[in-house]
């Protein structure tokens, strides 16, 4: 089912993912992020302007040689995009003020790689990438001095974790939007009626049957019960993901309605296990007339409607003229 | 306004006209109870297709009326319950246990066919 | 004609009908679809039933009104009557109630959206329920 992604406003992601002032002080707090680091990172300035292009190459050929990640840069416009992008994220790293601005960025950059539909572990796998990277031209870079190289890389390991929060935070946000739009688009699905035989109606209900949902199942239900003079109704819940007592109460009015119009209402998918789930929490299943799955239910209700059903090709049984009052006195 | 009842057979057919004040309803229970007495019958038709409202009150009486017939030895058959009206009983909690419903006046009519053929092999033995 | 406002009096058996009648016209011209209408009609006639029964005498007041740019139907039914001692009490109900007791609220509740409920002994009753236009 095709959903259209959300698109990202440019403006307060940090904001709407809910990530305050407070919040990002406790984190830098956390991973012991203070400005002794601040200020080593912006030491690295320098060093960073002068490798940056050479450590991005690598970096997106690195991606490139994965057939995995490569086919999310396959538009040659998005690949010198995200390029561009990771450019400014890689110097950025390096010259200080890690304050909102900086976070707000940093969402976008992830919530960028989200849209594109790149998996958060290729995402995350980057910023272990830069580590190596990086982690050899600091050794270069402070050859004479190793406990300032290692000072410095764990500086930039702090902020890389700090980014990575961040990056995941934006992942679960867009995936959290995405699942809610679904859903909102599930709930829509209307459940058809689909007439099996004359005078007998079958639902497939399938998503989740909210009160809403229910309300409008049932006046549609009663409504081609009238059109169709239906006799019998199976209403099938094997799409249904979770029954429980107030599905199970909805199911329970509509057969019950149905029933005042005079259409005996069998109810299809209900497994045995939620079904005893049910009896336990108290709602009265036999009025529901349950049957495991849809063949069974068919069977039933042809029973209930008094039709056999015979095979090409097999003899066709003596009807037996049911009636009592044709039976020899 | 009493509501009109036509014998058709061993049966009696009340058709609704109109919306139905309680004082109506009573009057029906009442009329329905003399006619199945005078006349034998053996089957009621109480057809509501023209109520637009069925409330709590006219559920009792029509549960009365079903439990009065009975007891003079006849079925009654409640036809033509609406959808719409059919969704508001169930909100409201009234589901006329025990009376038997069905879509239409045909309906109804092959429900007491059944019932008396039946009845009737019963006798038979 | 289409009514916007009603108020009904109600006195004796034929109000209930009457009462039922105007709250579907309010109904109607407020834009409600079929199944809506009926159980507005529905929860009127089993509000004013119970003016009838325990009051004997009150009022049904149907009217259309607006909240946040939703349309919807206010039903407010009052008595001078007896009151209810426990409200607690009446508005609780075994889930397929029924029967020939209580007042029926808790069954009128759920066929509405809004449901507020005012009553002492010896203070009388004001019942206030609204349904709401559905999107």
């Amino acid at each position: 089912m095709a959903v259209t992604r959300p698109r990202m406003r440019e403006e307060g992601l940090a904001d709407a993912i809910g990530l305050g002032t407070d919040e990002l002080a406790m984190r830098k707090r956390f991973l012991e992020f203070d400005d002794d680091d601040v200020h080593r990172l912006e030491g690295m300035y320098d060093l960073t302007r002068e490798y940056v292009d050479s450590v991005i190459e690598a970096f997106y050929d690195h991606l490139l040689s994965f057939q995995e990640t490569a086919a999310f840069f396959r538009d040659p416009r998005v690949l010198e995009y995200v390029k561009a992008r990771q450019k400014q994220y890689f110097i950025r790293l390096t010259q200080g003020d890690y304050e909102q601005e900086y976070v707000e960025d940093r969402l976008k950059l992830g919530s960028i790689h989200e849209q594109i539909g790149l998996p958060v572990r290729s995402f995350l796998g980057m910023y272990a990438f830069y580590l190596r990277q990086i982690a050899a031209r600091l050794l270069d870079e402070y050859a004479d001095r190793p406990e300032q190289a290692f000072a410095a890389f764990h500086s930039l390991t702090k902020l890389l974790f700090f980014d990575i929060g961040l990056a995941v935070d934006t992942y679960i946000y867009q995936r959290e939007r995405t699942i809610a739009n679904q859903q909102e688009a599930i709930r829509e699905l209307s459940t058809p009626v689909l007439r099996l035989r004359e005078r007998l109606l079958v639902l497939p209900i399938i998503g989740i049957l909210d009160t809403s949902r229910a309300q409008k199942l049932t006046e549609d239900l009663l409504a081609s019960i009238r059109e169709s003079r239906a006799r019998v109704v199976i209403l099938d819940v094997t799409g249904v993901p979770a029954v429980d007592s107030a599905v199970a109460n909805h199911l329970l009015q509509a057969v019950e309605a149905s029933r005042l119009m005079g259409a005996k209402v069998i109810v299809t998918g209900l497994s045995s296990n939620v079904a005893q789930a049910l009896v336990t929490l108290g709602v009265d299943l036999t009025k529901m007339n349950a049957v495991g799955d849809l063949q069974g239910g068919i069977e039933v209700a042809d029973r209930i409607m008094g039709y056999r059903v015979v095979a090409d090709g097999d003899e066709i049984p003596e009807v037996v003229d049911a009636r009592p009052d044709s039976q020899a006195g | 306004m009493p509501v009109p009842i036509l014998k058709q057979g061993d049966c009696l057919i009340a058709s609704v006209q109109s919306a139905l004040s309680d004082a109506d309803l009573l009057e029906l229970r009442d009329d329905l109870s003399d006619r199945v007495g005078r006349f034998r019958s053996k089957g009621v038709i109480i057809d509501v297709t023209v109520l637009d409202v069925l409330d709590s009150f006219a559920s009792r009486t029509l549960r009365t009326i079903a439990e009065m017939v009975r007891l003079r030895g006849a079925e009654t058959v409640i036809v033509g319950i609406q959808p719409d009206v059919a969704f508001a009983m169930v909100q409201l909690g009234l589901t006329l246990d025990g009376v038997t419903t069905v879509l239409d006046l045909e309906e109804g009519l092959a429900h007491l066919e059944r019932s008396r053929r039946s009845q009737a092999a019963g006798a038979r033995g | 004609m289409p009514v916007v406002d009603a108020c009904v009096p109600i006195r004796e058996d034929s109000d209930v009908v009457a009462a039922r009648s105007a709250g579907r016209s309010v109904a109607e011209h407020g834009g409600f679809g079929g199944s809506d209408i009926t159980m507005i009609a529905t929860a009127i006639s089993e509000l004013a039933r119970n003016i009838l029964k325990y009051a004997r005498e009150g009022e049904i007041v149907v009217e259309g009104v607006q909240q946040n740019g939703r349309a919807g139907v206010s039903v407010i039914a009052r008595d001078e009557g007896p009151g209810i001692a426990d409200v607690g009490l009446a508005m609780q109900d075994g889930y397929s109630s029924g029967n020939s007791l209580g007042l029926g609220l808790p069954g009128t509740r759920r066929l509405m959206d809004e449901f507020e409920i005012v009553s002492a002994p010896g203070h009388g009753t004001t019942v206030t329920a609204i349904k709401w236009l559905r999107q």
